[in-house]
């Protein structure tokens, strides 16, 4: 079996999550998304890392 | 004074905007991912199999110094994507839905409010930074060799300013355009443009911005800061007051103009 430390990997995994996170409280406390919310809860969710970049970037309205 | 609130308003706005929590995480993981790949590629080949019966496939050792230069490609293309798309909208965003008006309306100098902005950017980039390179130096120590703490603050300083380049080029260009779009566009041409023009006259343009990363390996190879580096790290900082000086005078015209 491969042989991996998870000691190593398990920060960027704790990142990524807080990213995910992030972006999902953010996106409930939020009023207006662009776009429906429930699609951006799912590109948030299915897609690691670049998801909540996304959302982050295209998804908030800035008022 | 009237500098101080400016800043302070752009800090909370993108304090507000969760740029501060989302902006180092993801620059953090940019500058990590190709290390930690780089480090279990005969493990991920293994896995996903494929290679025929007694294939033996050598994975050249790499140098700690060859690492981090991993590290700043990786950010040079996805981490200058990220930062020219949280910049696009920054003034050109404020222009179209009117805010800057309600700003400039008030005794404003146009020096101010793009020059504070300027910094708090600047800011949030070189923290991000700062982050990312610390924690991707922190794992090559682990798993590739020493690399001294000074060399590390050699590649964070020289390879910042690469990065307040960009953020100056994005901000002059939201000061032409109107729109984010076109201001993102623009700012990523003017760099692939910027790269290829140094790879053709590279005879002449000895100090060009784009040749950063590679004197930054020279130095760290050599051990000392040459001379080529610190004069290309001086013509890349002289061309960002440039632009924002560029920016400032393009702001005031337009907006007297309507």
């Amino acid at each position: 079996m491969v042989n991996i430390n998870w000691a190593l990997i398990a920060p960027i995994l704790i990142i990524q999550v807080i990213l995910l996170l992030v972006a999902i409280v953010d996106l409930v406390k939020v009023k207006e998304t662009n776009g429906p919310k429930w699609l951006w809860a799912l590109i948030i969710v299915l897609i690691s890392i670049i998801g909540p970049v996304l959302y982050f970037i295209f998804g908030r309205r800035s008022r | 004074m009237q500098w101080m609130t400016l800043f302070q308003k752009e800090l909370l706005e993108n304090w507000r905007n969760k740029k501060w929590v989302w902006v180092p995480l993801v620059i953090i993981l940019l500058s990590v991912m190709d290390p930690l790949t780089t480090y279990y590629l005969p493990q991920i080949i293994d896995s996903v199999g494929g290679m025929p019966e007694g294939a033996v496939f050598e994975i050249p050792e790499l140098a700690p110094t060859e690492v981090i230069l991993m590290s700043l490609s990786q950010l040079s293309s996805l981490g200058i994507l990220v930062i020219v798309l949280i910049l696009m909208g920054t003034i050109a965003g404020e222009r179209k839905s009117g805010v800057s008006e309600l700003v400039l309306v008030k005794p404003v100098s146009y020096m101010n409010y793009i020059t504070a902005k300027w910094v708090s950017y600047l800011l949030l980039v070189w923290v991000s930074l700062f982050l990312g390179l610390l924690v991707s130096w922190y794992y090559i120590n682990i798993l590739f060799g020493t690399l001294t703490f000074g060399e590390f603050l050699t590649v964070f300083f020289f390879y910042g300013m690469w990065l307040t380049l960009v953020v100056s080029l994005t901000i002059f260009y939201n000061t032409v355009f109107k729109s984010g779009g076109l201001v993102a566009f623009f700012t990523i041409l003017t760099i692939m443009l910027m790269s290829i023009i140094t790879q053709i006259f590279q005879h002449i343009l000895d100090w060009s911005p784009n040749n950063l990363s590679s004197y930054i390996l020279e130095s760290l190879t050599s051990g000392e800061i040459s001379s080529d580096l610190l004069a290309t790290a001086a013509v890349t900082l002289g061309l960002s007051l440039i632009l924002l000086l560029l920016a400032s005078q393009i702001f005031k015209r337009k907006e007297m103009a309507v």
